[in-house]
This record gives C-alpha cells, sequence and structure tokens, in this order.
C-alpha cells in the first residue's frame, strides 16, 4: 500500500512539473483512439481511412480545447456515414445537432463522457462509464452517457449492416430513411443498457455522497451489482440475448479499473502549475506560480514521550 | 520596487481569472433577471430548432404517406397537435432551463464572493502605497 502512496505522490509531483506537455500529450493519444477506432469499425470512406489522417486531426486536437475532438469526431464518423449511404448520414446527423442543441449547451464539460462510451463500448468495458461518471459527475450525467450509448449502437447497427445499408436503392430515398430510422429505434438493447447506465449512475451519486465510512466502495459495489441486475432483468423480460458471461466479466474488469482511476485519478487534486501574466502600472509580471506539493513520507514514527499528553495520530490516507 | 504581497494577490487573482473565472466573471456583468431571461430565450430558440428537426424528420419518414393523405387530411387538427405537442415542449425546455441557470447564477455569485474580497484586498493596498 505505502508503494502505491508513494508511486502517487510521483505522480503528482510529475504532473505539476510537466503539466504544459501532458496535457495535449493525453489529447492527442485519445483524440488518435477515437479516430482509429472510428476507422476501424465505421470507416467506409477510403480516403479518410488513412491513419495518416487520422494522425494529423488528432495533432490538430491536441492544441484545441479538449471537446473539439468531439466535434471532429462527429464529423469524421458523418462522413464515414455518407461515403456508406445519404440515409444514414442524415440520420446520424440528425442525432448529433439534436444532442447538441438540447443538452451540451448546458454542460459542455460533460461532454467527454459522450466521447468515452462508445469508447468503453468497442473495448468491451462499458461499465467504467457509468461507474466512474457517478463519482466524478452529477445525475446529469445520465443524459450525455445516455447519448453516448445511443451513438454507440446506432454506429454498431451500421456496422453490423453495412453491406445492406450500401446496397439501399437510391430511387427511395424517403422509404430508405424510414427503413434505418426502424431499425435503429426498434433495438431493445440499446434502451436497456441507456436505462441501466442512468439508473447506476443516479446510484453511484447517491451512494457516494452519504456520510457512511467506506461510502465510495459501497457506491461502486452496490452501481456495479444494480448494474448486472437491471440488464439482467431485462435481458430476460425483453427476450435479448445478452451474453451473461460477457456481463460479468466486464463488470468485474470495470469496477478494477474503476478502483485504480479511484485510487490515482478521482481521488487526487493533481493541483495545477499556473502559468499567469498580469500587470500594474510600473511592471508587466509573468508568473509561473508552482504548487507546493508536501511528500507524505510513508513511514512515520510516533515517538510518545508523554503518553498522557495529547494524542497525536500519523496523517492516515483513507 | 515590487511588493510581494501584492504580486501574491495578483497571481492567485490571475489564476482564478485563468481557471473558473473564465466562466463565472462574465456572469457577474449580468442583473440576475437580465442573465437568466437571456439564457432562456436562447434555450427557446434551440427548442425551436430542434423541434423543426424532428418535425422535418418525421415528415420524412412518412413522406410517401404523408404526401398521398395530404388532401384527405385534417390539416386544421394537424397543426393543433403540432403547435400543443411545440408548446408543451418549449415551456418544458424552457423551464429547465431557467432551472439550471438560476442555479449557476447562484453558484457563480458564490464562487465570485472571495474574488471580489480580493479585489478591495488589492485596492487597499494601492491606497496604502499612494499614501506613503
Amino acid at each position: 500500500m505505502t508503494q502505491l502512496l508513494v508511486i502517487k505522490e510521483r505522480l503528482i509531483k510529475f504532473y505539476a512539473r510537466l503539466e504544459v506537455y501532458i496535457l495535449p500529450l493525453l489529447k492527442f493519444i485519445m483524440a488518435l483512439v477515437v479516430f482509429l477506432i472510428i476507422n476501424g469499425n465505421v470507416g467506409y470512406m477510403n480516403k479518410l481511412k488513412n491513419p495518416a489522417i487520422a494522425i494529423i486531426l488528432a495533432l490538430v486536437c491536441s492544441f484545441l480545447p479538449s471537446n473539439m475532438i468531439i466535434i471532429f469526431a462527429a464529423g469524421y464518423v458523418i462522413l464515414h456515414m455518407y461515403a456508406l449511404s445519404l440515409e444514414c448520414a442524415i440520420v446520424v446527423l440528425l442525432v448529433f445537432v439534436l444532442m447538441f442543441v438540447l443538452y451540451f449547451r448546458f454542460s459542455p464539460k460533460d461532454s467527454m463522457a459522450v466521447l468515452l462510451t462508445p469508447i468503453c463500448f468497442a473495448l468491451k468495458i462499458p461499465y467504467v462509464v457509468p461507474l466512474s461518471m457517478g463519482f466524478v459527475g452529477n445525475p446529469m450525467s445520465a443524459v450525455s452517457v445516455g447519448c453516448g450509448t445511443i451513438v454507440y449502437y446506432i454506429l454498431k447497427y451500421v456496422k453490423d449492416n453495412a453491406t445492406q445499408l450500401g446496397n439501399l436503392e437510391s430511387d427511395s430515398a424517403a422509404s430508405n430513411f424510414k427503413y434505418v430510422v426502424d431499425n435503429i429505434t426498434s433495438n431493445k438493447e440499446m434502451i436497456l443498457m441507456v436505462l441501466a447506465f442512468g439508473v447506476t449512475i443516479i446510484l453511484v451519486y447517491v451512494i457516494k455522497r452519504l456520510s457512511l465510512d467506506h461510502s465510495w466502495k459501497l457506491a461502486l459495489g452496490i452501481g456495479a451489482i444494480a448494474n448486472i441486475m437491471i440488464i439482467l432483468i431485462g435481458d430476460f423480460s425483453l427476450d435479448l440475448d445478452v451474453n451473461f458471461g460477457a456481463i460479468l466479466l466486464g463488470s468485474i474488469f470495470s469496477v478494477l479499473i474503476v478502483i485504480i482511476l479511484q485510487f490515482f485519478i478521482f481521488n487526487v487534486d493533481y493541483s495545477r502549475t499556473e502559468y499567469v501574466q498580469f500587470e500594474d502600472d510600473e511592471y508587466y509580471y509573468y508568473v509561473k506560480a508552482i504548487p507546493k506539493i508536501s511528500m507524505a513520507t510513508p513511514t512515520v514514527k510516533v515517538k510518545r514521550i508523554n503518553p498522557r499528553g495529547t494524542e497525536r495520530r500519523t496523517m492516515g490516507e483513507d | 520596487m515590487l511588493n510581494e504581497e501584492r504580486i501574491r494577490l495578483m497571481t492567485k487573482m490571475a489564476a482564478y481569472e485563468e481557471n473558473e473565472g473564465k466562466k463565472t466573471i462574465p456572469i457577474s456583468n449580468y442583473f440576475r433577471g437580465d442573465y437568466i431571461s437571456f439564457q432562456v430565450v436562447k434555450g427557446a430558440i434551440s427548442a425551436t430548432i430542434a423541434f423543426a428537426l424532428v418535425i422535418a424528420m418525421y415528415v420524412y419518414y412518412d413522406l410517401e404517406i404523408f404526401l398521398e393523405d395530404i388532401y384527405k387530411m385534417d390539416i386544421v387538427a394537424l397543426l393543433k397537435t403540432v403547435l400543443t405537442t411545440y408548446a408543451c415542449i418549449l415551456i418544458g425546455y424552457m423551464l429547465i432551463s431557467y432551472i439550471v441557470y438560476s442555479y449557476r447564477y447562484t453558484k457563480a455569485k458564490k464562487s465570485l464572493h472571495s474574488y471580489f474580497s480580493q479585489l478591495r484586498e488589492l485596492y487597499v493596498m494601492y491606497e496604502k502605497e499612494g499614501r506613503k
């Protein structure tokens, strides 16, 4: 345990020192992963599929605000859809515009969840998203994660039916559109997942805030179990064929990942080095403010000289 | 001469302006009512766009049937249902906007409280320096 704490402290120091480089690097990696996953799954436009384009776009994203990754990814998906069939492109575009207009005006911060949900689905660990959004987000995150889930299932539908969609007759655009919309909206698994994730997020959020000991562990456990239960119940009552083993394994993996994230990211204050500029009547100031980090030495020996004196305790980690 | 205490204060304030202040300081330029009503109007516009999109999608979805039936349809009744739905959605969305943005305004005001007191502190420092 102490080893882990030391690693954590080192990470904090490392981050504080190199934040200027780490942040763009993380953005670059994230954008690249997103573009490559899109290419791998729904890459229908051959020109765009070139990894060089993905790398260039990811480089551009690394310098832009993180929300731009989403705009780029949305555009990327729509172009690929357009190459497959116009109807798909219209449906996807409409869904994106509706999400943007109705919801992301309110909470642009949450929009990362929309991006992360399909990625985690693609990596077979979708349950990480609701569990961790319950910790870092608020109940409204359920909407963002729901949007992300819908995006994933639309793309999955397109991927699974690519040949059919590619061969739609072009003279009956309206009926093609109807066909695509019908197929997407009748996906019960999608609705079930949206529901399960929403409940999980709210549950985790509520339990985490209770003033109990180990409330976050409880929240994590109950959230994961509730998630599995809802999916199973939905599975039976809606007659879907969801693979139980995959859910269980995915949930266990997800819980492990969330524990790691919890330890290294959610609970840690990565205080940032600030670069600020200001001026007064006499000077211009270019200040680099580095946060002071007190390295908690893991082995603190407490020697009691006077047993009746004030109780001293080592600062314990929660 | 550099006044270290003042630089420290100014650095703190500049850091706030860079991070949280980017959102909260623009809000502080509005009165509560102005800010909220502005946001609600913006919300109404986006709800209208969304509704228009959905209606367009709906018509396109059933385009053939729609075109066949357009002469038989009771246009007035149709318009009525469309308009009532629109009104419901609009009011609902505006209400949500109202709640969200009044909450945000209160939160921003709270967060700005210490920033403004720092501003006052800075002002006092300048006053003292001026007197010397």
